[in-house]
């Protein structure tokens, strides 16, 4: 039990630094707080967003195709009648879920694959970041595209395709972390007590390298929206007649010239949800360490 | 400098195989047969269906599957399931589409991430480094398809300046730069406004660190005019990784033109890429893939020679 004490040091150390140092600087960051304000606007409207659609999102209002924003249709309507400004709403919800379910995979990915490599070190580091190098090197929109198409899009199999085809560069960031901490005295400290090689990981080195995963994590959610939406806009991504940002954007393509509106709100929520968490990330990074390369 | 190359050499087989690999894999665990695509169902007797998996090769085991499939794939004898024409000839006849569009794509990126990128690393915190900033994160957050069509909407729906598909015009032939440039406008900036911003923070971050090393303080204790400084110590010193850089924004890129050149209308290898594989074309998603990845591989080997022949450290180290 005397394992339990000792090493707990250094996490607390850092949960303290938080409150005091790096919070107040993302505090007065105003970027920052405007990213956060306009994350958790989408973030409430991906929530409540079925609630407060005016129409039910796939209604076809068939005296009102392609009807201008204004009136009854806020944000206008599709070809087919369809109330823009519900499907929108509709539609942030599956955009942001897949956004941050597929974060989450890649995250995982990356924090496992990168804390292997960096602790263990040695041939698992090499073949580890070799792989990771490959995978970075691939243009992976290719197999993505190639793989939806074969197997057929689902909402899960994006979310799975997206994050584990983004995880190296988390990986990448996770080993530099792991590889400095694993040489500080209180690593060899907590080795010298018995402690086992996953009780160093998960109690020690993992609660010092939150705050790079958490800005690497703000700003995969951003490229996974993104990829989501490039993927919608093909046809590959969420299917008809379920609205998603980027399936709307694809809708509104053939009326470009009669109906601007059909493709250029979706496209101004993606373009600002990511702007948000992007703009939380870079606060983050600049509040815990400005130096980062991320 | 022999070893420096035959061990770059060495390092890209895994890649090429990892991506052939991965993409046979996903062909073969795909669901649905291929076979049953290429016939039409009032002619699928079992006994036909038999013959013609044997024709195809499709009932041998599956590694001796991918390495003829390779070995097809290379000598030009593998044949797209659609058209029936070899899957290198398809190749051949897009991949001049998608190499023009990355070509001017990134001399647009270079053109305009270093100047930007050097104003705002000799004047760091300066209007023009935070609009700089600002410009690149915006960058980042635009789901560039969307600006596409935004572009579409305002150059060709409302004022009729470009031409929104195609590479030329129908009738014509060819890559003439006077005859296409007009239809590589608006992709090669939506595809530019893409790798932007990564280039520019990558760029000032290479040139801040140019800045700070001792040559530069050395050069300025000298009584060398600033301009010299900047141009002659800083700036050269600092190409050699954004160089590198350029060279290794490929793969974004040509993700990218999956989807500019559907956009766009471009028949190039993105295009052909996404048609084979929603019409199910297995030997043609193999070609574009692979191609791709060698795509890649090549220009990593030429950001290699290129930091060989910039940097006699590498070349006599």
């Amino acid at each position: 039990m005397s394992t339990a004490a000792a090493p707990a040091v250094p996490a607390r150390s850092a949960g303290a630094g938080l409150r005091r140092g790096p919070w107040r600087r993302f505090v007065r960051n105003p970027r920052a707080i405007a990213g956060a304000a306009i994350m958790l606007f989408f973030l409430l409207v991906a929530a409540g967003g079925r609630w407060l659609a005016p129409f039910p999102p796939s209604a076809p209002h068939v005296l009102d195709i392609l009807h201008p924003p204004g009136g009854r249709y806020l944000l206008g309507t599709d070809d087919l009648g369809r109330d823009i400004l519900s499907r929108v709403l509709v539609a942030s919800r599956v955009s942001l879920a897949i956004g941050v379910l597929s974060m989450l995979v890649s995250i995982l990915a990356g924090v496992l694959v990168g804390t292997l490599a960096g602790f263990l070190g040695g041939s698992v580091d090499g073949v580890l970041m070799r792989v990771t190098d490959v995978v970075l090197a691939i243009p992976v929109f290719f197999l993505t595209v190639a793989f939806l198409a074969l197997f057929g899009p689902s909402v899960g199999r994006l979310i799975w395709i997206i994050g584990l085809t983004a995880w190296p560069p988390t990986a990448r960031l996770v080993r530099v972390e792991v590889l400095a901490l694993r040489a500080r005295d209180f690593v060899t400290a907590v080795r010298a007590t018995g402690a086992s090689n996953t009780r160093i990981i998960v109690r020690h080195l993992l609660p010092n390298v939150v705050p790079v995963i958490v800005i690497s994590a703000t700003l995969r959610v951003g490229l996974a929206i993104l990829t989501e939406a490039g993927l919608s806009f093909l046809g590959l991504g969420v299917q008809p007649p379920q609205p998603s940002w980027g399936n709307i954007i694809a809708d509104g393509r053939e009326y470009l010239g009669v109906a601007w509106w059909v493709s250029f709100f979706p496209g101004l929520c993606v373009f600002l949800a990511v702007m948000g968490f992007n703009l939380v990330g870079d606060g983050l990074r600049d509040a815990f360490d400005p130096r980062l390369q991320i | 400098m022999a070893g420096f190359l035959v061990r770059r050499l060495l390092a890209l087989v895994p890649l090429v195989f990892g991506i052939t690999a991965i993409t046979f894999a996903l062909l073969v665990l795909a669901p649905g047969d291929p076979v049953l695509f290429l016939i039409p169902p009032e002619q699928r007797g079992s006994a036909d269906i038999a013959q013609f998996r044997h024709e195809l090769g499709m009932d041998r085991p599956i590694p001796v599957q991918y390495i003829s499939m390779m070995a097809d794939l290379f000598t030009g004898r593998l044949r797209s399931f659609g058209d029936r024409r070899p899957t290198t000839r398809q190749v051949a006849e897009a991949l001049p589409t998608t190499l023009i569009l990355t070509a001017t794509s990134l001399a647009l990126t270079g053109a305009l991430a270093m100047p930007i990128a050097f104003i705002s690393a000799v004047r760091p915190y300066s209007a023009v480094d935070h609009a700089a900033t600002l410009f690149s994160l915006l960058g980042i957050s635009l789901p560039t398809f969307w600006f596409g069509l935004l572009l579409i909407f305002f150059l060709t729906e409302q004022l009729g300046l470009l031409p929104a598909s195609g590479i030329r015009p129908t009738g014509a032939t060819g890559y003439s730069p006077l005859v296409i440039w007009r239809f590589l406008i608006m992709p090669t900036i939506v595809q530019a406004l893409g790798i932007l911003p990564v280039l520019v923070r990558y760029a000032r971050s290479s040139l801040l660190d140019a800045l700070s090393q001792d040559y530069v303080q050395v050069a300025r204790s000298k009584g060398l005019a600033e301009r010299t400084v900047l141009l002659k110590h800083v700036a050269r010193n600092s190409l050699l990784p954004v160089l590198t850089i350029m060279a290794l924004l490929l793969p974004f890129l040509l993700s990218g033109s999956v989807i500019v050149e559907s956009i766009f209308a471009l028949p190039g290898l993105g295009r052909l890429a996404v048609n084979a594989a929603l019409s199910r074309d297995y030997p043609t998603v193999l070609t574009t893939t692979t191609i791709a990845g060698m795509l890649v591989v090549v220009s990593n080997l030429l950001a290699d020679l290129g930091y060989l022949y910039l940097d006699p450290r590498i070349r006599h180290g």
